[in-house]
């Protein structure tokens, strides 16, 4: 199980999703992608794309107006 | 103190209220409502860029540029406006409005932050795609709040005109954007 980081913070909507979709891609199943993210758009639509994959997603928020959103691949 | 706060962040009203984004339904109700309102008290439906181009009238006419000639302003109800000035344009308040109450709503999130630019590439899309937005609302007679949410919902075909074109635009946009952004 490998953990990956993805910097999205300053970057505004739809990058973090794509940046994230096509992380997704090269990973491992059950390898941990954690987004990085301070645009409120993303903290919706990541882990909504996400869920819909049928990945595992966790919120977390890590200061003001920034959150950290963890995916687990499971297939 | 901070135990008050802290109690306010877990109250389950504050955080449906206040911090969680809420729904696409709730949202779509909630603007309905308010544009029904907007016709109702002012005679128009809700627009926002058209009072854009008042502002950058009134800028102008501050470094000592008169565009009031211009043909774009030349109907009466233009006129007026320009003369009138900012606080008597109820656009330009609404406008003032807007931006205040997203950094009201912001900050009752406690979610305000001053974000990083992260690179010079990003500064120029940004200028570039506000300077063709500003540009194409004015042709177009309004932006996505004027030309189509307001003129759909008063059934003005116009609206379903600028829907298509706005699909066009959003896809090509969305193709240069992966282009250079990724």
């Amino acid at each position: 199980m490998k953990e990956y980081r993805l910097d999205c913070l300053g970057e505004a909507c739809p990058i973090p999703l794509i940046k994230a979709e096509k992380k997704m891609e090269t990973m491992a199943v059950s390898d941990v992608l954690i987004v990085m993210i301070d645009h409120s758009c993303a903290m919706k639509n990541v882990p909504e794309w996400a869920r819909k994959q049928g990945h595992n997603v966790d919120i977390e928020e890590v200061g003001d107006g920034e959150w950290e959103v963890i995916i687990e691949k499971v297939k | 103190m901070k135990q008050f706060f802290l109690r306010i962040s877990e109250n389950e009203i504050y955080q449906r209220l206040f911090k969680n984004p809420f729904t696409y339904v709730g949202g779509a109700v909630m603007l309905a409502m308010l544009n029904t309102l907007t016709l109702a008290f002012t005679g128009n439906g809700w627009g926002v860029t058209g009072a854009f181009g008042y502002w950058g009238a009134w800028t102008l006419k501050l470094v000592g540029i008169d565009v009031s000639t211009w043909a774009s302003f030349a109907s009466e109800s233009a006129q007026k406006t320009l003369a009138g000035g900012f606080l008597a344009d109820g656009v330009s308040v609404r406008n003032l409005g807007i931006i205040l109450g997203a950094l009201l709503a912001t900050l009752l999130a406690s979610q305000f932050k001053f974000k990083k630019i992260k690179s010079v590439r990003q500064v120029v899309a940004a200028v570039i795609g506000g300077l063709l937005m500003g540009y194409g609302a004015r042709l177009a007679g309004g932006c996505n709040v004027g030309a189509l949410f307001s003129a759909t919902a008063s059934l003005s075909v116009s609206g379903w005109v600028f829907a298509a074109c706005l699909l066009v635009g959003g896809y090509i946009g969305s193709k240069l954007l992966v282009k250079f952004f990724m």
